[in-house]
């Protein structure tokens, strides 16, 4: 179980024959995920370490079947490459590469989501764009499809973790696998300001997921993602949520690393995610062993 | 990149804004001949990149060439919230009673995941005031990202926002403005005041523009606009070993950490451990032994700094290396200041028995971040009293 990704999902990586395209890629099949191909363009008809690499996604798709695309393209061609994913029509797209131009990534994302919108209209499955400058996603013991270091995810278990920064992200799955709960799906949706999907994309998928029991929120300072989430879990949720806020003592108007995390006057501060999860009835964690306490007690209720 | 507002409204004008016009001075005789050559009254206008400008005395009205080198004189070498000012704007004085004075600006708004166009006929003062105060009085529109904004739409958001004046001039400078944001990657820009004359004419009288760091890469004409000296010299030198690093305020812990979100997280457990953080430092993913030494570097040079707290969590990045870079700084005399440090995950046995092998007090490493964090605010704090009982 879990959501997005499974032992099923048909991996292809754009950007394969990069450095890092190609370290993660090796990670990705030691973890036992199913890469079946590397899109280069320039590169097609070229094996690389036994992949096929195809000129273009829609090659690499007739050829393989793929449904997933992890993306490891360079920041000036990162949302050509999500376009080029999307009008294939594959159903999930992750966008690894930090630094890409928000004015790129806001066309992106609205292009992706109306090409979403008609997938659906004509009874497909839709088109979703996870990040950019995420770690990908990883369903325990089943698949990752981004750079998460594999050997944290030892244990599969029933907790749904989704975050907004990657090594916190392991930092969280670590935690959870070493109290003995483990994760059923991790979900790093990224640190910059417009992404393909938030936290409220992503909570509704862990409430109808049966192999999910909890689920895990790692927020941070800027934007007003956590509210929204908070806002939702209020109305429809019934599986317990715990949070995280991470840079609860930033400075305003200071970008703390990621291109999201920086509270411009009265948007996105601490006190504002805290209250809307407060109203929630979300406990939040003030440090991240206390996420573990946090999960445990509300899995006891 | 924060941009000046002379150089907002070259932008601006290239976009075909009808901008006030200007002049940059940096010295009072420059300031003088300027007014001179308009002929009229001027404004002289400190160019920093801090708000709250004209408060401190930064922009100064002079109705002869006289007074304009006297206020040049007074403005220039003047330090606004710890900047001195280097140059100035001239630029040709308004009748602002003649006139009134509105508010447009793109913002990049992750909510609607675009651009909103904020319109306000309360333009001349903050527009966060605004917003906090009468926030009916501002109207938000999102533009698709895709087309830009279209004159129709400029106008219904104008008339929405109870604009006066000559209608299709002042939606077509909300379009340019909007064209402005697009193609050069702006993460903010605003013209306030945006001034109607008594033709009903808009004019761009200030502006604030901000550019998104990620797409300097297709501005290279702007490189040259970014001003070192503006910046903490600190950031300068982290740029140039591609670190994310932010100084901080009164702090007198040294940060670091291998990602943006433990860095972070780092601050808090350091401030909850009852010391202050002095800097932000993600040294990223995958950071070799030099990368670590150029870190513990930067954050050694730092004054502020008593004790260095590093916390890295071992993924792609090999705890031996950082306990390698860590050792270099320490034999090389770079690192006279306490590291605490937790460095969990891959080849953490390996750093341990590196660490050992040294066995300096300056370095001590914690199997978790909160016993490193405290152990690094104690000797922090320690530090700090002793300097201050001096």
């Amino acid at each position: 179980m879990g959501i997005l990704v499974n032992k099923d999902s048909k991996v292809i990586v754009q950007g394969m024959t990069g450095r890092e395209g190609a370290s993660h890629s090796r990670a990705m099949k030691d973890f036992g995920t199913q890469v079946v191909a590397g899109v280069t363009p320039g590169k097609g008809g070229m094996d690389f370490e036994g992949w096929p690499i195809y000129n273009s996604v829609s090659e690499a798709k007739k050829a393989t079947d793929a449904n997933v695309s992890i993306i490891f393209v360079p920041p000036a061609g990162a949302a050509d490459a999500v376009l080029e994913a999307a009008h294939a029509a594959i159903p999930l797209i992750i966008l690894i590469t930090e630094g890409v131009p928000t004015v790129d990534m806001m066309r992106a994302v609205q292009e992706v989501k109306m090409l979403d919108a008609q997938s659906r209209e004509h009874g497909g499955e839709g088109i979703r764009l996870i990040g950019g400058n995420c770690p990908g996603l990883v369903t325990n013991g089943e698949a990752k499809v981004g750079i998460m270091p594999n050997k944290i995810y030892t244990k599969p278990g029933r907790i749904g973790l989704i975050s907004r920064s990657g090594t916190l992200t392991y930092e969280a799955a670590k935690l959870l696998n070493d109290a003995g709960m483990g994760t059923s799906t991790t979900v790093g949706i990224g640190g910059d300001p417009v992404i393909g999907t938030t936290f409220a994309d992503v909570l509704p998928m862990f409430e109808a997921d049966e192999g999910t029991d909890a689920i895990v929120v790692i927020g941070e300072i800027g934007g007003a993602d956590e509210e929204a989430a908070a806002e939702y879990i209020k109305h429809n949720m019934k599986k317990p949520v715990v949070a995280f806020i991470s840079g609860r003592s930033a400075p305003a108007g200071k970008r703390m690393g990621h291109a999201g995390a920086i509270i411009m006057g009265n948007v996105g501060t601490p006190e504002s995610k805290l209250a809307a999860f407060a109203d929630a009835g979300v406990p939040v964690a003030d440090t991240m062993p206390e996420i573990i306490d946090l999960v445990k007690a509300a899995l006891n209720k | 990149m924060k941009l000046h507002e002379y150089q907002g409204k070259e932008i601006l004008r290239q976009f075909g804004v009808n901008v006030q016009e200007g002049k940059v001075a940096k010295t009072p005789d420059e300031v003088r001949q300027i007014a001179r050559d308009y002929g009229q009254s001027v404004v002289v206008k400190a160019q920093v990149h801090v708000g709250g400008r004209g408060k401190a005395g930064g922009v100064k009205f002079s109705a002869t060439p006289d007074k304009a080198y006297e206020n040049g004189e007074k403005i220039l070498g003047m330090d606004i919230k710890g900047l001195t000012v280097n140059k100035v704007l001239v630029t040709k004085a308004v009748d602002i009673d003649a006139g009134v004075e509105y508010y447009i600006g793109m913002i990049v708004d992750r909510n609607v995941q675009s651009f909103t166009l904020m319109a306000s006929a309360e333009g001349g003062v903050d527009i966060e005031e605004v917003a906090a105060e009468t926030p009916e009085k501002i109207v938000h529109y999102r533009v698709d990202p895709i087309t830009g904004l279209r004159p129709y739409e400029a106008r219904a958001v104008a008339i929405q926002a109870g604009f006066k004046g000559n209608l299709n001039k002042i939606a077509d400078m909300m379009v340019k403005l909007s064209q402005a944001a697009l193609e050069r990657d702006a993460v903010l820009v605003e013209i306030n005041p945006l001034f109607i004359d008594a033709d009903g004419t808009p004019i761009a009288l200030d502006t604030k523009f901000e550019i998104d760091d990620n797409a300097m890469y297709r501005h290279k004409d702007l490189a040259d606009w970014r001003e070192m000296e503006a910046e903490h010299p600190l950031e300068i030198e982290a740029s140039k070993y591609g670190f994310a690093y932010v100084k901080l305020d009164d702090g007198n812990v040294g940060v670091l950490g291998n990602g943006a979100g433990i860095v972070m997280t780092s601050l808090d457990v350091v401030n909850r451990a009852g010391a202050k953080p002095a800097n932000f430092l993600d040294i990223g993913g995958g950071a070799k032994a030099e990368i670590v030494y150029n870190a513990v570097k930067l954050v050694s040079k730092d004054t502020d700094v008593k004790a260095i707290f590093i916390n890295i969590f071992g993924g792609i990045t090999r705890a031996d290396e950082v306990a390698k870079g860590v050792i270099q700084a320490l034999n090389d005399g770079i690192l006279t200041k306490p590291v605490r440090m937790r460095i969990a995950g891959t080849a953490e046995e390996e750093a341990k028995a590196l660490l050992a092998e040294v066995n300096s007090p300056l370095i001590q490493m914690y199997p978790n971040m909160f016993d490193a964090a405290a152990e690094a605010a104690k000797e922090a704090n320690a530090a700090s009293a002793q300097t201050e009982n001096k």
